[in-house]
């Protein structure tokens, strides 16, 4: 067990308002760790300091990057950096290059983590290990049937598998996911849960997850995190922290929209 | 590479063109029209450089804007810093080359020389103004890409220590090349066609394989999703810095030519109204493609010239232009040549043919469904570079 | 040379001469921050409308009734009206588009070309100019220099229209409107704002002041089809420096301007021209905002 992603007395004010406070927090990478909470939590504002969109006021985040043990300060890094450094990530409302092809945006994170991005000389398709390596993971999450689909035509569900794809093409040694299940059926919510535990079992990857799908949360969750107001109220396995009574008072509680 | 390898690839040309409207048909066709124009009338092989110049200069400001989605208006900097690069070494440098080469080849050396002298300034401006620039979005970057061509501009017309000539600009004398009993005048309009076109050839080939590159790629991303891209590692500001400086640089090599095609090198040419005519080319023929900014800048030109026939409609081709470029962005975006891709698969009716919702057929990569915003003709593995879904050659 | 030398050279006409420029400016950048600001169109053709105004007031002035400021209103409310329907017919269908900013600058520079011709259609490609209005027209000297009361006038009348703005944004129903929708216009439509013709009323008021700076310039500088493009880079450098959006920083931005032109080039012959450039790349680098950034100030 190794510890991927860790923060330190993480915080983030606006103005008076403080968004996240003081979260300390160490993500392991044998287990699939849920962050939940109330609206408002902070939940996504914690995403946004770790991928490096927001600047910490104060504290530090600190990421496995590459092979060994050692974690890197990431805490002024720029987003960029902070992906290249091997945190990824997967957006609530699906990001991902709707003009290009399912093919053509696996192979733009593939570029990107290849470094071939400067390279003039190479055809389009860069060399045959982008190639293959972007073939593979269109297989990895079922997408090879569709994949020279233009992606503003592909249906909700269709757009989240490739916007996992797309943050699985870089490599990460951590992957956050921001509610997954967001706007999805409950067809689509089985393919994706059983999904993230396919790529879970057969990647390096760490998942970390918000969701607000209690049901998808306790049927993936290794270890549940939850955030109210900023900072942390309850850590541990879920069958602890779900019969937390405050847990349960927090979310039925006046902040909860 | 041995005897039998190339009696291959030239045997799978032949075959490749006979095999039906492919693209190394079309390639064969386009050399042989470009020999041709060779013999036309003069004024004609005139009007065709200029087209040529106008199509690489528009070629190069689309890198920057259909490739990456950054709108420049000041892109005539470049244009300028090509054209006074040459014209300077050649005003200033031909006596000492013939010292050194002998006044027979001199002129085509000082040429050469002055080429490459207008590239490494342009390029050197490129660098800095660049970076300064694309740290600014949409609207910002215009108007500073505005501010640095008005800028060069002002520069310009003081005609600082001399070099420059204030409004009237720098002379270009082309000379004439002497060897033996064999004399070339380059500045003679067929001759300096030849030139331009193998220069023009060449460049467009090398825009096309950087936009067929992984770099291409990455530009498109970040054209589509900045944020994304950076989630994904790609930085950002630094891709588009290179793009700018690749885009800076074709455009300085259309400098460089238009400063021998128009015998001057003029502060015109970095006003903003000159920058504005690679936009309108480029949005005309259809930023999303490739080959849009050339068919566009063809339509800018020989509309041009069939209206200067007719005197009374001459003084208002600027307002034609106007009306299209509204017309263009408002209507049909995909411009001139999704017009004719949508004109081509009805007549042919592969059966692709395809209505993408804002009325293109335009063709994509690998075959895919077009939208005109987005659409952008690359080819990848098919290497069609005509951007046709139908043809798998 | 020292600084208490430089101050004789400065002539008060100099300076009311600057000013009267800057007024001027004030009057288009203003109409342009303005439709900036709350539609997000940066209005190549704004330059055009300025010109329209001098056109139009011109050919009033010769052709229908033979005082000044009747015809001024009325360019003033024909060019508003042009520019209403231009952003109706053309504008509006592209808000919602995606890459909405960039194709906003091309289908007005668009109109740039369409007016410019189509001035030079109606009017010829020669130059026009009128004399101040009589009650006006007459010089002032003031410590030893001399320049036309009508230019007096102009600066009276650019402070009065931005308190007059300041009041309308401020002070009426419709000004809290132009605030709200500005900083969010799918709130604002949820409010139950209409939007759209909200949008069409603020072009309109844009352009009004465009003409009407153009109008009032007929009696100072010659009109001619060229003036549109020279006066839209001068409303971008002002725009930029003073905030994009801002109507104080249009004015303070106008006025600086307006007397870097008078003076600059007694001070610095060379470079002169470069100078508003230069200050407009320094501004976007280290303050893109502008000096006053930001709606309704």
């Amino acid at each position: 067990m190794t510890t991927v992603l860790k923060t330190e007395d993480l915080r983030k004010q606006f103005g008076q308002l403080t968004a996240v406070d003081d979260v300390s927090i160490e993500i392991d990478d044998d287990k699939i760790t849920s962050i939940i909470g109330p609206n408002g939590a902070g939940k996504t504002t914690f995403y946004n300091l770790l991928t490096g969109v927001l600047e910490p006021t104060s504290g530090s985040i600190w990421l496995r990057s590459g092979e060994g043990d050692e974690l890197a300060d990431v805490t002024d890094a720029e987003p960029h950096e902070v992906a290249q450094a091997g945190l990824s990530r997967s957006y609530q409302i699906t990001n991902i290059f709707e003009g290009l092809t399912v093919r053509e945006n696996v192979r733009v994170a593939r570029i990107s983590h290849e470094g071939t991005r400067l390279d003039f000389r190479s055809r389009a398709t860069g060399d045959e290990s982008v190639e293959a390596d972007v073939e593979e993971l269109l297989e990895l999450t079922g997408l090879t049937d569709i994949a020279d689909t233009p992606c503003d035509t592909l249906s909700h569900g269709e757009k989240r598998t490739v916007e996992i794809a797309l943050a699985l093409a870089i490599e990460p040694n951590v992957f956050l996911m921001d509610e997954p299940t967001a706007g999805m059926n409950p067809t689509e919510v089985t393919e994706i849960v059983s999904l993230i535990r396919e790529l879970d079992a057969d990647l390096d990857a760490t998942f970390v997850v918000t969701e607000h799908n209690m049901d998808v949360v306790t049927d993936i969750s290794d270890r549940i995190v939850v955030l109210a107001e900023g900072s942390i109220l309850a850590d541990g396995a879920p069958e602890d922290v779900l019969t937390d009574e405050r847990v349960t008072e927090a979310y039925l509680g006046s902040d909860s929209v | 590479m041995s005897a039998t390898d190339t009696g291959g690839r030239v045997s799978r040309f032949g075959s490749a063109v006979a095999e039906g409207w492919t693209r190394e048909r079309l390639g064969l066709l386009g050399a042989v029209a470009l020999v041709l124009v060779a013999f036309a009338p003069p004024f004609q092989v005139y009007l065709f450089t200029d087209f040529l110049v106008v199509a690489l200069f528009a070629l190069g400001f689309n890198l920057l804007y259909g490739y990456t989605g950054l709108l420049s208006f000041g892109h005539g900097l470049f244009y300028a810093g090509g054209a006074y690069g040459i014209a300077i070494v050649l005003r200033d440098l031909t006596p000492v080359v013939a010292d050194v080469v002998g006044a027979g080849i001199a002129p085509l050396v000082t040429f050469a020389l002055g080429g490459v002298v207008g590239l490494a300034l342009v390029v050197a401006l490129a660098v800095p103004v660049g970076w300064l620039s694309v740290r600014l979005e949409e609207i910002y970057f215009a108007l500073i890409t505005l501010a640095f061509g008005m800028l060069g501009y002002s520069l310009i017309i003081q005609d600082p220590a001399g070099l420059t000539n204030g409004t009237d600009g720098v002379i270009v004398l082309l000379g004439t090349v002497d060897l033996g009993g064999f004399s070339l005048r380059i500045g003679g309009r067929r001759i300096y066609y030849a030139i331009s076109a193998v220069t023009v050839v060449a460049a467009v080939y090398g825009v096309w394989r950087v936009v067929n590159s992984p770099f291409g790629t990455v530009c498109k991303a970040i054209r589509e999703s900045p944020d994304r891209a950076a989630a994904l590692g790609i930085d950002v500001s630094h891709h588009r810095w290179m793009t700018f400086i690749v885009s800076a640089a074709v455009v300085g090599i259309a400098g460089v030519l238009r400063a021998g095609l128009a015998s001057v090198a003029s502060p015109g040419l970095t006003h903003w109204s000159t920058s504005a005519i690679a936009v309108i080319a480029t949005v005309i023929g259809g930023a999303t493609y490739f080959y849009g900014p050339i068919v566009g800048a063809f339509i800018f030109l020989y509309i041009r010239w069939a209206i200067s026939r007719f005197p009374a409609l001459e003084a208002y081709w600027e307002l034609f232009f106007g009306a299209l470029l509204i017309a263009v962005v408002l209507f049909f975006k995909q411009g001139a040549v999704g017009g004719l891709l949508l004109l081509r698969d009805r007549l042919f009716g592969d059966g692709d043919a395809d209505d993408a919702g804002s009325g293109g057929g335009g063709a994509r990569d690998d075959g895919g469904q077009a939208t005109a915003a987005t659409d952008d003709g690359a080819e990848s593995g098919d290497d069609n570079a005509r951007a046709d879904r139908g043809d798998n050659s | 040379m020292s600084l208490t030398s430089l101050v004789p050279l400065i002539g008060i006409a100099d300076v009311v001469i600057g000013l009267s420029l800057g007024s001027r400016l004030f009057l288009i950048a203003v109409g342009l921050s303005l439709i900036f600001g709350v539609l997000g169109v940066l209005n190549f053709a704004h330059g055009g409308f300025y010109m329209l105004g001098a056109y139009v007031t011109l050919a009033v002035v010769s052709n229908v009734v033979d005082n000044f400021w009747v015809a001024a209103v009325v360019g003033a409310l024909a060019v508003g009206v042009v520019g209403a329907a231009i952003e109706f017919s053309a504008i509006r269908r592209l808000y919602d588009r995606v890459d909405s900013d960039l194709d906003q600058l091309i289908v007005t520079f668009g109109f740039v070309l369409v007016i410019h011709e189509t001035v030079r259609f109606v009017w010829g490609s020669g130059s026009y100019s009128i004399d101040p209005p009589d009650v006006f027209n007459f010089s002032v000297t003031l410590g030893g220099s001399t320049f036309n009361a009508y230019r007096l006038v102009v600066i009276g009348l650019a402070v009065g229209v931005l308190a007059a703005l300041w009041l309308f944004i401020t002070r009426t129903y419709f000004g809290s409107l132009v605030r709200g929708t500005s900083s969010d216009r799918e709130m604002a439509a949820m409010l139950g704002v209409d939007v759209p013709r909200l949008y069409t009323g603020v072009f309109f008021l844009g352009s009004v002041l465009a003409g009407l700076g153009g109008a009032l310039s007929a009696p100072l500088q010659s009109t001619s089809p060229a003036l549109g493009d020279q006066v839209i880079i001068d409303a971008f450098i002002v725009v930029v420096i003073g905030g994009l959006g801002s109507m104080s920083g249009a004015f303070v931005g106008a006025m600086l301007i307006g007397m870097m032109q008078s003076l600059g080039p007694q001070f610095i012959s060379a470079g002169s021209i470069a100078i508003p450039f230069l200050a407009m790349v320094i501004v976007l680098l280290i303050r893109p905002e502008g000096l006053f950034g930001g709606i309704g100030e």
